[in-house]
């Protein structure tokens, strides 16, 4: 388990190795000057080559990526070049915010998706399985922006019944906060259900057909059992490796939902920073995001491995 | 006029300077409406209990802009306002987000309002010399900033000796006082007297240290950045917390000055929105009291909400579409004259403003600027008249260009409307539509037909200077255009003093940039802000200011 376990870690890190360089090459390969998106579109060409020569943009390449991930490396995130505040303190605020709103939803969608994957499979060809295979992929191919304005207007305008705005206000208990977040969650509940819920089904479907779920029943064993013991401990495995791709979606990737929902996550933070070349902010937001991501495939694949004994065997390999 | 009035007027004409009787000859001559003798006379320094009593002399009436309502003492608002694009500091601001901001904690020497007229401040009183190169302002006393420390002359100085340092990295003010205001030519004259002397004759001067002046809050002598830590200024408002991209809450400051002017408001949050559409539809779930300003599109459904009251001001806010006048195919005005006869402007105003704009006339001297020249005609929308100058300029058979513009409010239809008029005329025009950034590092000085965004000024200045003088001050020139004659006038312009003369300056040069035609300008549009009904006192103004300083819940 332990080799398995480092292996795996030794993985994460040159993934995000080379996800720094890409970050980096890509980052400067968008169009425009630094200098000049900071100072604005009436300044003077040489105070923005000036600018450019204090921030050290006009330098080499790798010298400039050898300074970033040097600093990186020393936990020296720098300064966020629009806002001039340091990264670490917009970061930590907005990787907090994905994580809240990331773990609501999580929360809402895992169990669902689930149970609506497990009774389409127990109730195959039924109604009940229909139901749910036709609302989640209708949900699913439904944009979150169109989601959102449909959710927003029907729970926050006409009936008033949840706040349109997910951050809640300073100093708010957990549970104001939560109620703030039920709504962002949603349009996520919607996209990832029926996708849950799909591979859910498969898996049961395909373990309620397999042998030894067979044996099981013969053997005498309760239904109940059969389900909890044999079905669902085969089933769920492909549902853990979906589950955790999807967390560096939750956190990095809801852009719109953010907007919508006028929350400060990640997502947004990305999207604006890569709108103003904000190199420092746009380099290290997307490297939070390939840690967590990271971060979240490495707890799969214990999970993996805990429920599959032949992965950390190396018997699967 | 009867006696009583003319003995009234001749009282209050003994004690004017020449400069100033001449405005009130304007008034009477009719050449002037009330609002633009206002507007002049508060440029000329003349207090509004003066104004007032002349308008009153002449038989005419002033009205006020307050709205009604009875407002209880206390209670906090929330407004959705735009995202700041970048750092709060008073000298790098270049964008509504933070100019609203900046001006409820800080305040300026004169605020100009949505009529264009200039409102004593922080200045109690201005007056230029006979040529208008240097002008005095006696600033007023027991004026405190938000921290309890107080406001002196010297603030005021090194304020602006400051906002005219070419030496400050994004220095935002130099886009109004280069070529205008030399560091250290601002100078204390004695406790409460402050002389700026100019480059030359300006005869506007007091608009550039007003609101109109995105950065010209005054700051404390010792100021050295970091604003955003602080809010330091001498509004009413002092802020309790601030988080980037987030929210700003204010509270009333205890320090402030004007004792007859409280703010009825405990506090202000405001909370920063990087898309226009959550924004609306949190102000429809009642989460917000107010939404500074919104844009025709994406708000339709607010102008007939029972619950809103909109407030809708005309501002010289426009886009400005730029033919380069010095390489082909727009060398030759022909073409020019024939691209702009082809644009429906009407239509334009109906479908992408929602009738929210007033029609453009090529020239940037708005007819809402006083000075502007009424007898000048309007270009019509003229196809046939477009295709004959097309055939007189020997382009019949049309020709082929791209545009290139920004993904900015209604920008992108503009520019499918542009095509669409071009191609009525045989002209071929390929989009090139690029997010703001890379259009003005790219495209904006070197494209052969551009669109550009320009927002509001209280006197025309800045959009007669620098996108359309030739050499080193024209250095927003999309449009290559580099005519000595246009130089000459402007020069006139700017540095006449008072309206008539102002206007000899803009007669010519409106006819001028008609027939020459480097810009089509179809329109300047409206701002609009929409406020919950049981919020009233609100004051907004063209350049984006919002005075919170009277307005109160009612119940």
């Amino acid at each position: 388990m332990l080799r398995f376990l480092v292996r795996r870690l030794a993985l994460a890190l040159v993934t995000l190795w080379l996800l720094s360089v890409i970050v980096f090459l890509a980052s400067h390969a968008l169009p425009g000057d630094v200098g000049r998106r900071i100072l604005g579109p009436f300044a003077d060409p040489r105070s923005v080559a000036t600018l450019d020569h204090a921030l050290g943009v006009d330098r080499p390449l790798l010298v400039q990526y050898a300074t970033w991930i040097g600093g990186f490396l020393h936990a020296d995130l720098g300064t966020s070049l629009s806002f001039h505040v340091p990264v670490a303190d917009l970061l930590g605020r907005g990787l907090l915010n994905s994580l809240k709103l990331g773990l609501v939803a999580f929360a809402m969608v895992v169990p669902l998706g689930l149970l609506g994957g497990i009774v389409a499979a127990l109730r195959r060809g039924g109604p009940a399985d229909r139901l749910i295979t036709v609302v989640g992929l209708s949900a699913t191919v439904v944009p979150e922006f169109v989601s959102s304005i449909v959710l927003i207007l029907v729970f926050g305008v006409l009936l008033r019944l949840l706040p349109v705005t997910a951050q809640a206000p300073p100093d708010a208990d957990p549970l104001t906060q939560l109620y703030h977040l039920v709504l962002p969650a949603l349009p996520l509940v919607l996209v990832l259900f029926g996708y849950i819920a799909r591979i859910t089904r498969a898996g049961v479907v395909e373990a309620l057909d397999a042998d030894y779920t067979r044996t099981a029943v013969l053997k005498g064993l309760s239904w109940r059992t059969v389900i909890v013991r044999h079905v669902l401990r085969n089933a769920l495995m492909p549902t853990i490796a979906v589950v955790a791709t999807q967390v560096g979606y939750l956190i990095g990737g809801l852009v719109v939902i953010e907007v919508m929902f006028n929350y400060q996550g990640l997502g947004q933070l990305l999207f604006t920073s890569a709108q103003q070349k904000d190199f420092p902010l746009l380099q290290a937001s997307v490297m939070t995001v390939g840690v967590v991501y990271l971060t979240a495939t490495l707890l799969a694949d214990i999970a993996y491995s805990l429920v599959n004994p032949r992965i950390r065997l190396g018997g699967a390999e | 006029m009867d006696r009583e009035s003319q003995r009234r007027l001749d009282a209050i004409r003994r004690r004017r300077t020449d400069l100033e009787n001449n405005a009130i000859d304007e008034l009477l001559l009719g050449r002037v409406s009330r609002r633009q003798f206002v507007r002049a006379g508060t440029v000329l320094g003349l207090s509004l209990p003066t104004l007032n009593a002349i308008l009153a002399a002449c038989s005419a009436s002033s009205s006020g802009t307050t709205s009604g309502g009875q407002v209880k003492k206390g209670g906090r608002i929330t407004i959705g306002h735009q995202t700041p694009s970048g750092a709060m500091d008073p000298l790098l601001t270049a964008d509504l987000g933070r100019l609203t901001i900046l001006g409820l904690a800080g305040e300026y020497l004169a605020f100009s309002d949505r009529d264009l007229k200039l409102r004593p401040v922080l200045a109690e009183s201005w007056s230029p010399n006979g040529d208008g190169s240097v002008w005095t302002f006696k600033i007023r006393q027991g004026v405190k900033f938000n921290d309890g420390s107080p406001m002196s002359v010297d603030d005021v100085v090194a304020t602006f000796n400051r906002l005219a340092d070419p030496t400050i990295h994004g220095n935002n003010a130099l886009s109004n006082f280069a070529g205008v205001l030399t560091k250290g030519n601002v100078t204390r004259v004695d406790a409460s007297t402050v002389k700026f002397q100019l480059d030359g004759p300006n005869g506007n001067f007091p608009y550039l240290v007003s609101s109109d002046n995105y950065n010209a809050i005054i700051l404390p002598a010792s100021y050295s950045g970091n604003w955003d830590k602080t809010f330091i200024g001498t509004g009413p408002w002092k802020m309790t917390s601030y988080s980037v991209n987030q929210s700003v809450s204010f509270q009333r400051s205890p320090y402030y000055w004007d004792s007859t002017n409280v703010p009825p408001l405990d506090g202000i949050d405001i909370r920063f929105y990087a898309d226009e559409q959550p924004a609306i539809l949190a102000f429809q779930a009642g989460s917000l009291n107010m939404l500074s300003f919104f844009s025709v599109r994406t708000g339709q459904a607010l102008l007939t909400d029972p619950n809103t009251t909109v407030i809708d001001i005309q501002t010289t806010s426009h886009r400005q579409v730029h033919m380069r006048t010095d390489q082909p195919p727009f060398d030759s005005k022909l073409v020019r004259q024939a691209l702009a006869y082809a644009v429906d402007r009407q239509s334009l105003i109906s479908g992408l403003w929602n009738g929210k704009a007033q029609i453009g006339n090529d020239h940037p001297i708005f007819k809402m600027f006083p000075s502007s020249d009424p007898s000048v005609a309007q270009r019509p929308y003229d196809v046939s008249k477009a295709k004959s100058l097309m055939a007189q300029a020997g382009k019949a058979a049309g020709f082929g260009v791209t545009l290139y513009t920004e993904q900015v409010g209604e920008i992108p239809d503009l520019a499918a409307l542009v095509q669409a008029a071009g191609k009525a005329i045989g002209i071929t025009i390929n989009l090139n539509v690029t997010d703001s950034g890379t259009y003005y590092d790219k495209y904006w000085l070197d494209s052969p037909l551009g669109i550009t965004d320009y927002g509001h000024r209280g006197v025309p200045n800045t959009f007669l200077a620098a996108p359309l003088l030739g050499g080193k001050l024209g250095t927003w020139n999309a449009a290559h255009f580099d005519d000595p004659d246009y130089d000459a006038l402007f020069k006139d312009y700017v540095k006449a003093i008072d309206l008539s003369a102002q206007r000899a300056a803009t007669g010519k040069i409106e006819q001028l940039l008609l027939d020459q035609t480097p810009l089509i300008i179809p329109y300047n549009y409206d701002a609009l802000t929409a406020v919950k009904k049981n919020l009233v006192g609100v004051e907004t103004t063209g350049m984006g200011h919002l005075n919170l300083r009277r307005a109160g819940l009612t119940s």
